[in-house]
């Protein structure tokens, strides 16, 4: 525990210096809360149930594409940022076992995204409440609820599963970032349709969703801690 | 402090170190001495416990290699061939991040105490991308010290310095060792390992030669006596008829004389040249560089390949 605890914060000091990484977590998020917003004002009062729906469901969306975006940079630069700078192997070195490496470097990139999530969340509410005079409907529901707090962790595992593994195999933390987006983008493919269907987003879509995610999580994670053994990563990873 | 038997590591077709059997002392700079691709790094990286021997076994520091690594990589410090800084760090967090990971007991005294050592202290807040080369290297050098390793493994720690920087770096080697501590020093540097280390190894996948500097050029060459003559007469060669000569060899006019015990046959070889009627103009003997000896014993490996 010490040790994933030293590992968080020398990752956090290094990515507080990233431009890349600052830009996901700071300009990403706000503009997906306005764009929410946006959507939410639209949809307030209009008179056509169905475009409200698809509203309301794209402004859920976008707080689900969050938790799968912001770990790719911060994951991809933990991983190839030490291969670039020669580092893994002074670090190997050192009596951290794998699982700890590992689970450092994928805390390092879940945790922040999480509470960025949930902050553009609150701020999206806030902001809802200030201007809008009170809570849209359709937006403290169940289904967001659930989605919010109950996706969030599973997306945001699930993409930095992917860019780990992604990045072992990479020496260019962009070329890293983006096929990791590339892989990440079917995670949200069914909360993508249904921005067009003419309901809601349900409790069932949302347990349907986490139930994917669980599944496809738990193998991208298998595969990475598999890729994550000293041996291999001094003597496979290029 | 570090044992190898028929410790051997290949990679799929490509065997780097082939049945190495060593026995190194505690408190002993110990230089191994390869050229490239000879499997100095892979030695060390088993060594250290950072991959695993494809068959052999090792114990370095009382730990065995594959059942105690966590034990071997706390009680082992490594250099490895690139300093491998964090350069968006400062020196001093490179430092503490790594004394936190070893669980030093107080790091931010330990690494104001190898900033000090190397000359680093005022330039701590500085991110490590800043620094010179020389600078890198002895940071990476007091990383890899913060922990107080009983063994210490530096892979080529003077490469790709100037002479200026790789004088500081040597210099400090120099005062690392004590008693306590365990050097293994990988170098293509001759003049470095004659300089620092008590015995050397050389080494190209497996183990060609091993002993003191001194010893191993003794072994090779015996020792010789290099007699200079003013117009040297000929057939002296044949007239020196000596019992402990055991070779004569010319070199550039000089006479190189293979002997055993120079000390007591040298004032017996000149009052015998004398004897002969040649002009001694001077006597001294032989010094091998570590250097040739190497490029002989790596040449007549290849030929035995
Ligand atoms: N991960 C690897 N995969 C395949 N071959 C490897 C690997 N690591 C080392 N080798 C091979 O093993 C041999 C020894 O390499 P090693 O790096 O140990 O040599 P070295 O003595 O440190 O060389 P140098 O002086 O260049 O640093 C080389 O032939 C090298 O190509
Ligand atoms: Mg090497």
């Amino acid at each position: 525990m010490r040790r994933i605890k030293v590992i968080l914060v020398k990752e956090w000091r290094e990515s507080a210096r990233n431009k890349m990484i600052l830009f996901g977590a700071i300009f990403l998020p706000l503009f997906m809360v306005a764009a929410a917003l946006v959507m939410v004002y639209q949809g307030k009062g209009i008179d056509v149930p169905a475009a409200e729906v698809a509203l309301f469901n794209t402004a859920l969306m976008y707080f689900l594409i969050l938790p799968a975006i912001i770990p790719l940079a911060i994951a991809a630069y933990s991983i190839i940022g030490e291969k670039e700078q020669g580092s893994l192997e002074p670090l190997l070195a050192t009596p951290i076992s794998d699982l700890e490496l590992f689970l450092g470097k994928a805390l390092a990139s879940v945790i922040p995204s999480l509470i960025i999530t949930w902050a553009s969340f609150g701020l999206f509410i806030g902001v809802c409440i200030l201007l809008l005079g009170g809570l849209p409907p359709h937006v403290l529901t169940p289904p967001w609820i659930a989605a919010i707090f109950g996706l969030t962790p599973l997306l945001s595992l699930f993409s930095v599963g992917v860019t780990m593994l992604v990045s072992s195999r990479a020496s260019d933390a962009r070329a890293a970032y983006q096929i990791s987006s590339f892989a990440v983008i079917p995670a949200i493919v069914p909360l993508i349709l249904y921005t067009s269907r003419k309901t809601l987003v349900s409790l069932w879509l949302i347990g349907l969703e986490a139930v994917v995610l669980v599944a496809a999580g738990a193998i991208v994670l298998y595969l990475a801690i598999k890729v994550f053994q000293r041996e291999q990563i001094l003597t496979r990873w290029k | 402090m570090i044992e190898a038997q028929k410790l051997t590591r290949t990679f799929g077709a490509i065997t780097a170190v082939s049945d190495l059997d060593l026995a190194v002392e505690k408190g002993e700079v110990f230089g191994f001495l390869g050229p490239n691709g000879a499997g100095k790094t892979t030695t060390i990286r088993m060594l250290a416990a950072l991959i695993a021997p494809t068959s052999g076994s090792a114990t370095v520091a009382g730990f065995r290699v594959g059942r105690e690594n966590r034990s071997i990589r706390q009680n082992v410090g490594v250099l490895t061939e690139t300093p491998g800084l964090y350069k968006r760090l400062s020196a001093l967090d490179n430092l503490l991040f790594f004394a936190r990971l070893y669980g030093v007991n107080s790091p931010e005294k330990q690494a104001e105490r190898y900033l000090r050592l190397f000359e680093l202290w005022d330039r701590r807040d500085q991110l490590a991308g800043g620094f010179s080369k020389g600078m890198r290297q002895k940071l990476a050098l007091a990383r890899a010290l913060l922990h107080e390793p009983q063994v210490l493994f530096l892979d080529e720690p003077t490469a790709g310095l100037d002479p200026e920087a790789a004088k500081v770096v040597r210099d400090l080697i120099e005062t690392l060792r004590t008693r306590e501590r365990t050097i293994f020093l990988c170098t293509h540097n001759l003049d470095e390992a004659e300089r620092l280390c008590d015995r050397v190894a050389l080494f190209k996948t497996r183990l060609v030669a091993l002993g003191r500097p001194s010893e191993l050029k003794e072994r090779m060459y015996g020792r010789r006596t290099v007699v200079r003559l003013l117009d040297p007469p000929a057939g002296i060669e044949e007239a020196l008829d000596l019992p402990f000569i055991k070779r004569i060899e010319r070199d550039d006019g000089a006479l190189v004389i293979s002997l055993t015990d120079p000390e007591r046959e040298n004032p017996i070889l000149v009052k015998r040249l004398v004897e002969l009627g040649a002009k001694v103009q001077s006597v001294s003997e032989l010094d091998v560089r570590l250097e040739e000896m190497y490029l002989d014993v790596m040449e007549g490996d290849d030929a035995a390949d």
